[in-house]
């Protein structure tokens, strides 16, 4: 019946909530031990499945694929291949960033991992997959333990 | 044993729905699937399934608030923290136990009372790894398309034909919200989110409610004179960690498309497969899924797309629904879509959009980013 039907959508009603949610989220045995020798040496820490021949980088105190327990932990090499990347123009409430940020995967040498960075020192046109890149790790002093004790892999 | 859907029942699909709660949405849904399979809820239905994210809801414990308007209160219910289609094998898995001969699946999607979708989808990534970056979390699109084209030779303007295609199949599609004919330039020139994504590349929300009634071979003889068999079914998730993954491809719709093969013995699925509805959550995705489904040789889909190989007159019709860039993202709910449309399909229910003389098909479904989890079903009109 139309005399029913809304005529002004301002008029239905709606109750806005909000979902707050705080949470800490533990590193773990394995992140614990990543991030404090980058923040201590900065150095990458990968662990090894010698029966997969799998080094996981993020490290972890396990094996996806054969479900080993693993405690095999070697240094790996803090420069890598950006296997792909992107320049990101929206920030993560979907506004435009007024500095665009350039994100990559690289592929750290001597591993199956690998780690999701940005891109520094140089511009992203001159950026391709297969360049090779290193980590450049904040001052000992402003390293808390986390993936932002790595400023940004820049071209080697 | 063989389990057949012999009940769809659906909404309009609309970009805003503000007049309806989601309760009400699947109360509506619910009533036209009972009435299409002629079931009763209450007395014939023995179990009700929904696929649904808590955080897509807005609501802890989301399960608790769907028995009420699907007829289920004191029944055997259930939600899958997954997508459509996994609430659908969860359906068949729950009819092969031979404990229940019909089961009703739900899923739906009110994005529109989502205001802060991007938060959602930056929460469902690792906290310690990957949230470190104040970037839009569609930057972990723009990796995997840039590596996709990389390793196929895919161009940007065949990702572009993907969203052109649907969008104009939705034409045809009375369901559709986002029915349109676009050129591949208007793809290319249009905002851009993270390289070489644009906002066309990227399908649009919407709101919409599907229920889909199953049953065992027997009670779907009885009830139905146009069953559609579920005659096989896969499922699969990559590692979560997205460090380990591959960047170009879809290992786990390759995976899961074998299991689904195998079961249906399907062995040449170009010969076989009469036409797909597969995930486009993002245009080059669909092109991953194509190839990944076995629907071409290895990094040809770009090209054979160009070509019109998946056009509704080509060798193998993809998304003719028109699919997420077409009718709408819906979620968790665009598998089900998906699977609507298959069954209107094999049961010659498509009106303008008919595909002649087609016996079998595949959905396909994918969760979005960054998950590396998705379904596959083989559907028949033939059991």
């Amino acid at each position: 019946m139309s005399f029913e039907k809304i005529r002004d959508p301002r008029r239905v009603r709606h109750w806005k909530g909000d979902m707050e949610c705080d949470y800490i989220y533990t590193a773990g045995i394995a992140g614990e031990k990543f991030f404090t020798t980058i923040r201590d040496k900065a150095k990458l820490l990968a662990t090894r499945c010698a029966k997969c021949k799998i080094t996981y980088l993020p490290p972890r105190i396990y094996c996806e694929r054969c479900q080993a327990s693993l405690d095999n932990w070697i240094e790996v090499p803090k420069t890598g291949t950006i296997e792909t990347f992107t320049t990101v123009h929206m920030d993560n409430n979907g506004a435009p960033l007024s500095k665009p940020i350039t994100l990559a995967f690289i592929r750290i040498d001597e591993t199956d991992g690998g780690l999701i960075h940005e891109i520094g020192g140089t511009k992203p046109e001159a950026l391709k997959i297969g360049m090779r890149v290193e980590a450049v790790f904040q001052s000992k002093s402003k390293r808390t333990g986390a993936l932002t004790d790595i400023k940004y892999f820049k071209p080697v | 044993m063989t389990v057949a859907i012999v009940g769809v029942g659906y909404t309009d699909v609309r970009s805003t729905t503000p007049d309806v709660s989601f309760k009400e949405s699947m109360f509506e849904a619910a009533v036209k699937a009972y009435e299409d399979a002629g079931v009763n809820p209450r007395k014939d239905i023995g179990s009700f399934i929904t696929a649904a994210e808590d955080y897509y809801e807005g609501y802890s414990i989301f399960d608790e608030f769907v028995p009420d308007q699907l007829g289920a209160v004191l029944r055997p219910v259930c939600t899958v923290g997954g997508d459509g289609l996994l609430g659908l094998i969860t359906g068949a898995m729950q009819i092969e136990t031979g404990v229940f001969d019909v089961v009703a699946v739900e899923a739906h999607s009110k994005a529109s009372d989502i205001l802060t979708l991007e938060n959602i989808m930056t929460f469902a990534f690792d906290p310690v790894y990957n949230r470190a970056f104040d970037a839009h979390p569609f930057f972990v699109a723009g990796l995997e398309m840039r590596r996709f084209m990389h390793e196929t030779k895919t161009s940007r303007e065949q990702c572009a034909e993907v969203v052109v295609k649907n969008r104009r199949n939705a034409i045809d599609n009375p369901a559709a919200v986002y029915p349109a004919k676009i050129t591949v330039d208007d793809v290319l020139n249009s905002e851009v989110i993270a390289e070489p994504l644009t906002r066309s590349d990227v399908s649009q929300m919407a709101d919409g409610t599907y229920v889909i009634v199953l049953a065992s071979e027997k009670k779907a003889k009885k009830l139905s004179d146009k069953p559609i068999w579920m005659k096989g079914l896969g499922w699969c998730s990559d590692t979560p960690w997205l460090e380990s993954r591959e960047w170009g491809s879809t290992v786990y719709t390759h995976l899961a498309k074998e299991r689904a093969y195998k079961m249906a013995g399907i062995t040449n699925p170009r010969k076989q497969i009469d036409f797909a509805e597969v995930d486009d959550w993002f245009s080059y995705k669909e092109l991953q899924h194509i190839a990944a489904l076995g629907l071409c040789e290895k990094r040809k889909a770009g090209k054979l797309l160009q070509k019109g190989s998946f056009n509704r007159d080509g060798q193998t019709p993809v998304n003719v629904s028109g699919g997420r860039f077409g009718v709408g993202n819906l979620l968790e709910a665009s598998a089900l879509q998906s699977v609507l449309e298959c069954v209107l399909q094999l049961r010659s229910e498509a009106g303008k959009r008919q595909i002649k003389d087609a016996t079998t098909a595949v959905a396909q479904s994918w969760r979005g980013v960054p998950t590396g989890t998705g379904c596959v079903a083989v559907l028949s009109n033939e059991l």
